[in-house]
């Protein structure tokens, strides 16, 4: 078995055999990452070639210090905002009135109530714009600004996006809560 | 019974369920980037180690370099009365004297070519045959001075084909125009971008004359057409040369005014008609007027309007936004809620598990051995579906899509053999489905 520093090293000589060896350790965990950025599988699957593309040709980048997987996470999430731009259906370049989040209906959750699978599914309905910024913000932890200049947006629209998308998603599981506990009440 | 029960909001719940998710990318996604790692590599050129790649380019470059080295010689000769030729046929049909040219120009031929053949616009060929030669040599000497040169020569030459006048002679004639204020007649002055004009000339009596329209281009004919493709105030100049030798200009300006962009979004993406208020997300720049029609006979002038339609249909939404200006843009979208991605699809066959029954609740991963009879599907919200045996006997039954049919009734497994299947529903648009069919249950 050999460590991440070995594989590092050779994959920076572009040894083919250690890029098979990272994506074989790397792939499901990165295709996790992908696959709350895109709408379906086959998309994703699009943003972990490239990534791991981007990966493989500029390894000698990763300085050493920090961790290698959150490197690895942060190309994936930067491939992803490059394939979010290249499908850019509009343009954000229109100041959007601060938004007023309305906090109703359910604010906490049961964390085992939903699998991942439902979560993810849940991320790959909203629409595009929503989903980045939600993503960005509440699972990889980006502050509004931060993900205003990722994006090309203002700050003010990432933080409206943010609260739509809450809407939608609290909307959605909630929905997908009542479905659940139907069933299993009948049992 | 769960053992844990913790509540937490929702920026958590996705944090501690997805940040270190996993899941199997498709065998596919891995050779095709190894295919891609190896194109790539390929196109490196590494000498170290991928030899096969080394050895192939060097018989490339090898053959290419030989194959260019012969045809250079050639294609110095050929390629450059070609391109001659060519920008000269957009202005002037007659053909043009070659030869002199080929000699003379060596370095930088285009540089000169384009300056000498915009300047002849107005000339006769004979007068292009004669001063080609002198012009082209011309040119050559000026090529490292001050490249305001080249629109004076230009212009000399436009006048009375006086490109042997020194530099100051043309000072002179150009300081020889009469400003006169209306010899340019514009029905209209201001539009939106882009913005068509004619331009009218109407002094007599007038041989020849020049229009330049601000935006760095020009026009040699009297009565010219133009376009403004971006916004912005341009001073439009109209120089005439008299018969007489009067030579006049008269100026004007034009306003082209900035075109709005209609643009919006519509949420949520796969709406439920008629149950969903639709929002319409406005990005529409430049503009402080909207008009948007939701293809049901209603309209709104909000900025970001919602709207609850009656029934499912397809819906064609367009906006129109005005500019301060009055300038305005539309963008329709055709079909706005169509459903065309949902759809239900059951399989022919399964293999029910003969250790006992699963429940039939299934999932596309745990059910990669086929064990339970279920559809595969996208935008489903009402779901029925019944299951008969071949006697017309009602042996399953379901209104929830997460649950299938793992082959068991009441504990016990069914015989093999086919079985007849109806389901009825909707997808999330409003749009209903009926389908049925029959499905086999095959025993290990």
């Amino acid at each position: 078995m050999m460590s991440d520093q070995q594989i590092i090293e050779l994959c920076a000589k572009h040894d083919r055999k250690a890029q098979q060896i990272l994506y074989d350790r790397y792939s499901r965990l990165l295709l996790g990452v992908c696959l709350r950025y895109a709408s379906d599988k086959a998309e994703a699957e699009d943003i972990l070639q490239d990534s791991f593309l981007k990966i493989f040709y500029n390894i000698q980048d990763y300085s050493g210090s920090g961790s290698f997987i959150g490197w690895l996470r942060k190309v994936t999430v930067n491939t992803a905002i490059t394939h979010y731009h290249k499908n850019l259906k509009y343009r954000y370049s229109v100041e959007i009135e601060e938004y007023e989040s309305i906090e109703t209906g359910v604010i906490s959750f049961e964390e085992d109530f939903y699998t991942s699978d439902e979560l993810y599914k849940v991320l790959n309905e909203l629409p595009t714009g929503y989903r980045m910024v939600f993503n960005l913000y509440a699972v990889e932890g980006y502050k509004h600004k931060e993900i205003a200049e990722m994006l090309g947006i203002d700050t003010n629209t990432s933080k409206s996006q943010y609260s739509r998308a809450k809407a939608v998603i609290r909307d959605k599981l909630e929905k997908l809560g009542k479905l659940k506990s139907s069933y299993s009440d009948l049992n | 019974m769960k053992t844990k029960k913790q509540n937490i909001n929702l920026r958590q719940l996705f944090r501690n369920k997805l940040e270190n998710a996993e899941a199997i990318p498709d065998v596919s996604v891995k050779s095709k980037l190894m295919r891609r790692v190896a194109r790539k590599e390929f196109l490196r050129f590494n000498p170290s180690r991928l030899n096969i790649y080394y050895i192939a380019g060097i018989l490339v470059t090898g053959i290419a370099t030989t194959v260019l080295l012969f045809s250079t010689s050639k294609d110095y000769e050929t390629l450059l009365p070609e391109s001659s030729t060519a920008i000269l046929n957009k202005t002037d049909t007659t053909k043009f004297a070659e030869v002199p040219v080929k000699q003379i120009v060596r370095k930088e031929p285009e540089k000169s070519f384009v300056i000498h053949n915009e300047s002849i616009k107005s000339k006769t060929s004979s007068q292009q045959r004669d001063t080609a030669g002198p012009e082209v040599r011309k040119v050559n000497n000026l090529q490292n001075a001050n490249p305001i040169y080249h629109p004076v020569i230009n212009y000399a030459i436009s006048g009375k084909g006086v490109f042997s006048k020194s530099v100051d002679d043309k000072k002179k004639l150009q300081s020889g125009f009469n400003t006169e204020p209306n010899l340019i007649e514009l029905f209209e002055s201001s539009g939106c971008a882009p913005l068509k004009l004619r331009f009218y000339n109407k002094s007599t009596p007038y041989d020849s004359c020049r229009w330049t329209f601000g935006d760095g281009g020009f026009s040699n004919e009297r009565d010219p057409e133009w376009i403004f493709d971006v916004e912005g105030e341009y001073k439009i100049a109209l120089q005439v040369f008299g018969r007489d030798g009067r030579n006049s200009i008269s100026t004007t300006t034009v306003n082209v005014y900035p075109r709005p962009q209609a643009h919006f979004e519509i949420t949520p993406e796969k709406a439920v008609i008629p149950n969903d208020e639709i929002h319409f997300l406005n990005y529409s720049t430049n503009a402080v007027q909207f008009r948007w029609d939701f293809g049901d006979g209603s309209t709104s002038e909000f900025f970001d309007p919602s709207h609850t339609y009656a029934k499912y249909s397809n819906y064609n939404v367009s906006l129109v936004v005005f500019s301060d200006r009055g300038c305005s843009d539309t963008l329709k979208v055709v079909n706005a809620f169509s459903g065309s991605e949902y759809f239900i699809d059951f399989p022919n066959a399964f293999i029910p598990n003969t250790q006992g029954p699963s429940g039939g609740y299934y999932s596309s991963k745990s059910d990669e051995a086929a064990q339970v009879f279920h559809p595969s599907y996208t935008g489903v919200t009402e779901y029925h579906l019944k299951i008969f045996s071949k006697l017309g006997i009602l042996i399953f039954e379901s209104s929830d899509i997460n649950l299938g049919w793992d082959g068991y009734l009441k504990g016990q497994l069914c015989e093999s053999g086919v079985y007849i299947w109806k389901v009825r529903g909707k997808f999330i648009n409003g749009e209903p489905f009926i389908k049925m069919g029959d499905v086999t249950m095959l025993k290990n």
